[in-house]
């Protein structure tokens, strides 16, 4: 159980949002549930909560604590619901576009100027992870990755920050493409654990070899032990002490064995306002760029040094863009320029963070053609 | 290195891929064709998400959910170093009264708040299954059944089974056949011999996690001691040959060599915690209240008793099981009061278990023990409590006893709080919060009394005495327990000639076990070599017709009694000397 979110705020609003009517005390909280949910929760019609366990005794009220049985249960009912919402995004005029700029990094003094070539409405898919790793221990956490169908790019969110700016939007007739979203996210959610996954296996096979070298060591040297005590002796004992290293074996293994496992817990399309952007950097390279006005985020940048997409940016002549956690490192630890960039995420920057696009940006697009926006 | 495997194991090569629930489809199936539940469900279903994800073993997660259990830190540290350290594997060599039953429970319930343990099994000797059903369910809320049938071992996921049982056909096999997550052996020392079927049989159950509880893993010599680690992790004290010759003092068994070196090794494995000077509790001091009966009382102890064991001796052959029972209940009765009785009797008046003219008797008893509305304890009691100016704990094991006494000791001006299994948790609550504030005595009925802390109290009356020596220590503990800094009264209320008067020759006078430390009973009468319970032995010298070859019979009890607790003495003397320090001294 995780102590990343308060109990009771998340016990209060779970139980409205199922339309209990909830009234809170000073130390209890009462709850009047409608049938469908107190028959889930396992409940009386009416029913006390109590969050201190030194109260759950008064009025027989349900223990709201880690690991109790009302909490268990609320959690298995809310998780069952609220796997799929439609949200928006709404800006008005185009301020939002240098705002975003500026805190990528990429403000008037940075970036020559930005063109706007279009403003669209696009589709994100917020898919929600839980990520089990499971051996003789268990560690799990929760992820979400927003996903561009029209360019392909993924990057993770902030689960605190899922709901800014964004507001419900009457759903009817949307139908994203949830495979493919589904696929990028997959893809870019293994990427993005990768690391953890790694530690993780490395330690359970550490383990599992010490258990297995114990086990050969003291079945072997029993076994020997009695082929020399008694040369000629049962073979039916040996046999016997033989299967019992191997189960003892087999059970190491499977205690040890490790799993890793992700399940989709939610959906959540976002209606947003993108920008395409045309932008141009001072040593005169150019690059196409999406920007869309919930993330803020800048797709179709890549980093020079790393190849991380996260940004925020510091582009500078002659190394072209880079981004912060590189730019502010010493020349010597940046990867030499044309050695190909490295599949591996690096230290302190999000990892999975992978475009689909190429981070060349077309020169040969037309100015005019576009809705040209420079920085004052 | 081969390893025999029932599916792959796992390689050092390959990587570990995330896999994907089959679930996810049905999300990506059903989602955006209806309208969703709206945006407050959706991030509410991620917070749920995030709410009960489990981040290894930092902390443990369920110490509020537990139900009357007080929190100590020697516990929180030995299940934290079980979890994290020994990851699950660990023989738990508190010294006695220390909580190892609470410890092994804290493990399994971290577990299994985890999801982590799916399927657990307790094996403990016959006379604690039930005692450990009732501790897992009240203060874990883990619903333990106890082994009734061989299909037990297929339908409950969380059984307790004792040792005798289990290990033999049909149950051995049905129970190796299927892989525990959580395997709890209590009274450990009894795999000491790795030869023999206990031994074997816990060997040869497929398991993840295994506790091992014993305050005394060393009985007798150091082989023991060596089976006991080898079946938590072979190797541990290397092989059997070189753990004498490293180990142990030829030609004496019993004595260790190298022991700092033996402790290193054990550490891995074991926790001892000691009593620290701060743990030490206050004296326990012993009142005997003995009592003559009334004529009247006297004559239907005495005309109870023959039926009982008339019947216990039937001409008809062996009585049925659930006759039998129904004796050993009225004698008990008949032990606490004349009104506790009478309702037995009345009910057995009527019972098809017993022939017409048992009947006929039963009813004449009934009708004697509703005519009696004196009670020779309960004036001696009165006396005692006149005598007495703090706050009085009065057990008894009956409730129409406890409502007589109710009535007499209010009609006296007492201020009681009654405390009975028929009052709702608040209420209970409500009775030990009078007690506390402005009570003068808290009538109970219930031994346990659920781990309520009642030590702002210090004197206990038994106003009758449950056979089982447990359930008197069990009273008993609910004063002389860690807060407590004043010497602890217990006062006996016994009738002479009686079944009581007996248990208190045993207890008392052979083995002094109101002076004992909470815990030292069990591995007392665990030393006892008989099979049946305490309370069994007692009905098998009650019933005996002759009074010469009852108190021979008692005689003999008696000295097993002496001889298991000169036994558990030498015994506590060699593991002091062999594990010492494994563990920690606890201070309160």
């Amino acid at each position: 159980m995780s102590d990343a979110l308060p109990l009771r705020p998340f016990v209060i609003e779970a139980l409205t949002d199922l339309g209990a009517t909830v009234s809170e005390g000073d130390s209890l909280v009462w709850v009047q549930a409608p049938e469908s949910v107190h028959r889930n929760l396992e409940v009386a019609p009416s029913f006390a909560l109590a969050f201190d366990p030194e109260r759950s005794r008064e009025f027989e009220a349900e223990l709201v604590a880690p690991g109790s049985y009302f909490l268990e249960r609320l959690v298995s009912v809310v998780a069952r619901r609220g796997q799929w919402d439609v949200s928006q995004c709404t800006v008005t005029g185009k301020e939002w576009i240098s705002e975003a700029l500026r805190e990528s990094g990429l403000g008037p003094d940075t970036a020559d100027f930005s063109l706007v070539d279009g403003i669209e409405d696009e589709i994100l898919l917020l898919f929600a992870f839980r990520v089990t790793l499971v051996s003789d221990e268990k560690r799990e956490s929760f992820h979400l990755v927003a996903v561009s169908l029209v360019d392909g790019s993924t990057w993770p969110v902030d689960p605190d920050r899922a709901d800014a700016r964004l507001f419900p939007h009457p759903s009817p007739g949307i139908r994203p493409d949830l495979e493919t979203g589904y696929r990028l996210a997959t893809e870019s959610l293994r990427t993005m654990t990768s690391v953890d996954i790694e530690r993780f296996r490395t330690r359970s096979l550490g383990l599992l070899e010490e258990e297995v070298r114990r086990i050969f060591g003291y079945f072997d040297r029993t076994i020997d032990g009695l082929r020399e005590s008694e040369p000629g002796g049962s073979q039916d004992l040996l046999r016997a002490v033989m299967a019992e290293r191997d189960r003892r074996l087999t059970e190491a293994v499977e205690r040890f064995d490790p799993k890793a496992s992700g399940s989709l817990c939610s959906i959540r399309a976002i209606l947003v306002p993108t920008a395409r952007l045309q932008l141009e950097f001072p040593d005169g390279t150019k690059t196409e760029s999406r920007l869309d006005a919930w993330s803020g985020r800048l797709r179709g940048l890549v980093c020079s040094v790393c190849g991380g997409t996260a940004g925020p940016w510091r582009p500078s002549s002659p190394d072209g863009l880079r981004c912060a956690t590189c730019a502010s490192k010493p020349a010597e630890s940046a990867r030499p320029r044309g050695r190909p960039r490295s599949d591996t995420p690096r230290r302190g920057m999000q990892v999975g963070e992978a475009s689909a696009r190429s981070p060349g940006g077309s020169k040969a697009r037309s100015r005019g053609a576009s809705e040209g926006h420079r920085h004052p | 290195m081969s390893l025999p495997a029932r599916e792959p194991p796992p390689s050092a090569d390959a990587s570990l891929t995330l896999r994907f629930d089959d679930s996810d489809r049905d999300v990506l199936a059903r989602a955006f064709r209806t309208p969703g539940e709206g945006s407050p469900a959706w991030r509410l279903n991620g917070e749920a998400h995030r709410i009960s994800l489990v981040d290894g073993f930092d902390r443990l997660l369920a110490w509020p959910v537990l139900q009357g259990v007080t929190r100590y830190d020697h516990q929180e540290r030995t299940a934290l170093r079980v979890l994290r350290d020994m990851r699950g594997r660990a023989i738990l060599a508190d010294e006695v009264g220390l909580g190892k039953t609470i410890e092994a429970g804290l493990v399994l319930k971290e577990y299994a708040v985890r999801g982590l343990v799916h399927r657990a099994l307790v094996l403990t000797p016959a006379a604690l299954t039930e005692q450990w059903r009732e501790e897992m369910e009240t203060k874990f809320s883990l619903p333990f059944a106890v082994l009734r049938s061989v299909r037990d071992w297929d339908r409950k996921p969380f059984l307790i089974a004792s040792m005798d049982t289990a290990k033999r056909e049909p149950h051995r096999g049905a129970a190796q056949a299927r892989p525990w997550d959580l395997i709890i052996v209590d009274e450990a020392h009894r795999l000491k011999n790795r030869f023999s079927l206990n031994w074997r049989f816990v060997a040869g159950l497929s398991k993840k996690y295994m506790l091992l509880l014993t305050a005394t893993p060393v009985q007798n010599d150091m082989d023991e001691l060596f089976n006991l680690v080898t079946l938590l992790k072979p190797g541990q004290l290397h092989t059997y040959d070189r753990f004498l010759e490293r180990y142990v003092a030829s030609p004496d068994r019993r004595v260790p060599m190298r022991v700092s070196e033996l402790r290193g090794l054990l550490r891995d494995v074991m926790v001892r915690n000691r009593r620290g000077i701060a743990f030490t509790l206050p004296p326990r001091r012993v009142h005997s209240l003995a009592v003559r009966l009334s004529p009247a009382e006297r004559r239907l102890y005495d005309d109870v008793t023959e039926f009982v064991r008339d019947a216990y001796w039937s001409a008809s052959g062996r009585l049925p099981w659930t006759a039998r029972l129904t004796l050993i209940v009225l004698q008990r009765e008949i032990g606490s009061s004349t009104f506790a009785v009478a309702e037995t009797l009345r009910r057995l008046a009527q019972s098809p278990l017993f022939r017409l003219d048992e009947r006929e008797r039963l009813e004449e008893l009934r009708q004697d023990a509703a005519a009696i509305s004196s009670n020779a304890k309960a004036a001696r009691l009165r006396a005692f409590l006149k005598s007495v100016d703090e706050k009085v704990l009065i057990f008894t094991q009956y409730l129409r006893t406890l409502e007589y006494l109710r009535g007499v000791l209010e009609a006296d001006g007492h201020r009681v709080a009654a405390y009975h299994g028929g009052l709702s948790p608040a209420a209970k609550d409500a009775a030990v919060r009078t007690f506390r504030a402005d009570g003068e005595i808290f009538l109970s009925t219930e031994a346990g009394g659920e781990g309520r802390n009642l030590q702002f109290a210090r004197t206990v009356v038994n106003y009758d005495l449950p056979w089982n020596p447990l359930r008197i220590e069990q009273r008993i503990g609910r004063v002389h327990r860690l807060g407590q800094e004043r010497e602890v009264h217990v006062v006996n209320v016994w009738a002479e000639d009686t079944v009581e008067a007996n248990l208190m020759e045993l207890l008392d006078r052979k083995i002094h076990m109101f002076e004992l430390v909470v815990g030292e009973l069990d591995l007392i009468l665990g030393n006892l070599d008989e099979r049946r319970s305490f309370e069994d032995l007692m009905m098998d010298i009650w019933v005996l017709r002759q009074a010469e070859e009852r108190r021979s019979a008692l005689r003999r009890l008696g000295d097993s009694l002496i001889r298991a607790r000169a036994q558990y003495e030498q015994v506590k003397e060699t593991n002091d000397a062999v594990l010492g320090d494994t563990g920690e001294a606890v201070s309160a």
